[in-house]
């Protein structure tokens, strides 16, 4: 081993000393860093990738959408599913009802599915947490749970649904009255907001209370297990009339999507300054270190040795405590990510309670999601930050005269 | 004297003091032969330190020349294998161990072998400190320390030892057993010596003793 990089592991991990204290302490900074980067970004991720499952999970991959509504939906649905890739498709009609329960009134979002063909796209049976799929018919819904606690509903209560469609008719002075219909299950998707707001009932229900007839406003479709749905967007476009048009989940709800990323970028940007200053204690460590170990510097000089090598052998202390900082770190990290429902659940308890947490960060269990990507970007910019905080401590102890570092007191 | 090892000629040595300059050295012309040993004396701050420096190439003269061997390179590479040097206050790396602070001296000079592992046991043993090989500079005495230091000058089997106030910082005794060996040792292994002290006694035992006064040299 060259002799810099010996001296360098040396002053790390000096021979005889089972605890490099030193070396823990300059490393800790970095650790706290990359932990904390390496919990946010997966957390971060982990909402992105929940939000995209549960996206997924309950509108398929792709959906086709229309500048009008869809009038043909059945030809349009036979022929895209004559698409090999193409594994469901079902249509979807939504809107916004006012519900009334014993006089509590909601108004959550409607959405009618076709029975005969949802369970393609959307499982709802595995969303249902009371009642059953089987006894949903046209005169019936399914409330999502909280929703059902707000109205104080439960299954087999009846509730009064009107639509804008009333005043639409009350404006030709006809009188339509609300559609009563039975609670016949209740769901529960795992995202708070759509927990408060969802109600699904049959597309032909759907169709009646808002008059459209048998058109539909979009499709969603579900593809195969690893299918590409970018390159499927391509291959369903061209057998689309030209007012409708195949577009990715991802396109779908862009704006949602767009606000994670960013939440994301944000947080990395922020979490970065602390690896920073991380960098500089360790740069602040390694120029005490220079001055405390002038008269060794004066003597390596003494014994043969060039500046290039003392300010390497600075250089790699530099390095070396960032590995070892990030790989403590990244350990730290996954830890907390691991052990992260119980903490959170003893910090929620501690602060604001665990339902206003849940209420504000809309996922009942804290999610987590780890690109390795990221961690790469992690692990290589605190090393990187950790060795430049190096050069500046190398190049002092390179500059000092043997002569002068000898005569040092 | 046979053919000089290590020769400097009219070195001059400067120092700015304000607008002027004190100069320490006045042109001074020092030779030593192979296996030859000459002692420096000379009062508090009169400039041996910085003869002994010089002389090791780790300061540069402001004229004058210096051979090494005959040669004027005068490179960190040739320092590690031409001179050892042992200083008052040992310069021990606290990280280190004795044997490892002896063989840090032949890693340096890119040595580190089976043979250089060898020697380095074998002059612990010389110096009395086989036993504490593997004990850090913190948990050795004085005098340990210096022979240990001893040890780590000799490793690389250089051609003469630059020795300032070795026994500075010992008491009488464990000084006069550091002199000892290191008189013993450079004879064994012929191995030229020049001893910077304040020592009569220690000075006396060099074969040459010369005084620094006034920045000249005086060899008798
Ligand atoms: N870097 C420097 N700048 C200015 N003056 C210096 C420098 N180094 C040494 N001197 C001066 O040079 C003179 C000689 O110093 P040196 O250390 O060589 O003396 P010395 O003979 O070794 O003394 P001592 O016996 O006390 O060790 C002293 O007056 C000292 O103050
Ligand atoms: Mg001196």
């Amino acid at each position: 081993m060259p002799w810099p990089l010996y001296l360098a592991l040396k002053q790390l991990f000096p021979t005889g000393r089972r605890f490099p204290f030193f070396t823990f302490m300059s490393g800790l900074g970095v650790a706290v860093g990359v932990a904390l980067l390496h919990v946010a970004t997966s957390i971060m991720g982990g909402f992105g990738h929940e939000i995209r499952r549960m996206i997924v999970d309950t509108q398929g991959e792709i959906q086709v959408v229309s500048r009008a509504n869809i009038q043909n939906p059945a030809e349009i649905m036979a022929q895209v599913r004559a698409i090999e890739g193409v594994a469901g498709v079902t249509p979807v009609v939504r809107g916004v009802v006012m519900v009334m329960h014993r006089n509590v009134p909601a108004y959550p979002m409607i959405q009618g599915v076709d029975l005969a063909t949802v369970g393609e796209v959307f499982h709802l049976q595995r969303y249902l947490v009371r009642g059953s799929l089987d006894d949903l018919d046209d005169d019936s819904v399914i409330l999502s749970t909280k929703l059902a606690i707000e109205l104080g509903a439960s299954v087999g209560s009846q509730l009064e649904v009107y639509t804008p469609l009333i005043i639409d008719r009350m404006g030709r002075d006809e009188v339509l009255l609300p559609r009563v219909v039975r609670v016949a299950g209740l769901l529960q998707i795992g995202h708070d907001q759509l927990d408060r707001s969802t109600i699904i009932t049959t597309l032909r229900t759907m169709q009646e209370l808002y008059g459209s007839g048998d058109s539909v406003q979009a499709l969603n479709v579900r593809l195969a297990p690893g299918v590409d749905e970018f390159e499927m967007v391509r291959k369903i476009n061209p057998v689309l009339p030209w007012e409708m048009r195949a577009q990715t989940w991802f396109e779908t709800n862009a704006d949602f999507q767009s606000i994670v990323k960013f939440e994301k970028y944000m947080v990395f940007f922020l979490l970065t300054f602390i690896v920073i200053v991380a960098a500089l204690s360790i740069m602040s460590s390694l120029l005490i270190s220079v001055v405390r170990k002038t008269r060794e510097i004066g003597l390596v000089g003494a014994l043969g040795a060039r500046g290039l090598h003392v300010a390497v052998c600075f250089c790699t202390q530099g390095f070396v405590l960032g590995l070892v900082g990030t790989g403590l770190g990244l350990a730290l990290g996954q830890a907390v990510l691991h052990f992260r429902a119980d903490i959170v659940r003893v910090v929620a308890g501690l602060t604001v309670g665990e339902d206003v947490f849940q209420q504000f960060y809309q996922f009942v269990d804290l999610p987590s999601h780890t690109l390795a990507s990221d961690v790469v970007i992690i692990a290589i910019g605190s090393v990187l930050a950790s060795t430049l905080a190096g050069v500046l401590p190398a190049w002092r102890a390179a500059r000092l005269k043997p002569v002068e570092a000898l005569r040092h007191e | 004297m046979s053919e000089p090892i290590l020769q400097a000629r009219a070195l001059v040595k400067t120092y700015p003091s304000g607008d002027r300059r004190i100069e320490v050295l006045r042109g001074v012309d020092f030779a030593v032969g192979a296996g030859e040993s000459v002692s420096i004396r000379g009062e508090s701050g009169c400039g041996k330190s910085t003869l002994l420096h010089l002389l090791a190439g780790l300061d540069t003269p402001d004229t004058g020349d210096l051979l090494w061997d005959g040669e004027p390179r005068v490179t960190p590479e040739r320092r590690a294998r031409f001179l050892g040097m042992v200083f008052q206050a040992y310069y021990l790396i606290p990280e280190l161990d004795a044997r490892q602070n002896v063989l840090m001296a032949a890693r340096i000079a890119g040595r580190l072998d089976a043979a250089a592992r060898a020697r380095a046991e074998d002059l612990l043993r010389r110096v009395g400190l086989a036993e504490r090989a593997h004990h850090l500079p913190a948990h050795l005495s004085g005098g340990e320390r210096q022979r240990v230091a001893l040890a780590r000058a000799l490793v690389n089997r250089p051609r003469i030892i630059l020795a300032d106030e070795p026994t500075g910082n010992l008491d009488e005794a464990t000084g006069n057993a550091v002199m000892d060996l290191l008189l013993d040792l450079c004879a064994q292994e012929q191995v030229a010596l020049v001893l910077v002290t304040h020592n009569k006694e220690h000075a006396a035992r060099t074969a040459r003793q010369a005084t620094l006064h006034l920045g000249k040299l005086q060899i008798p």
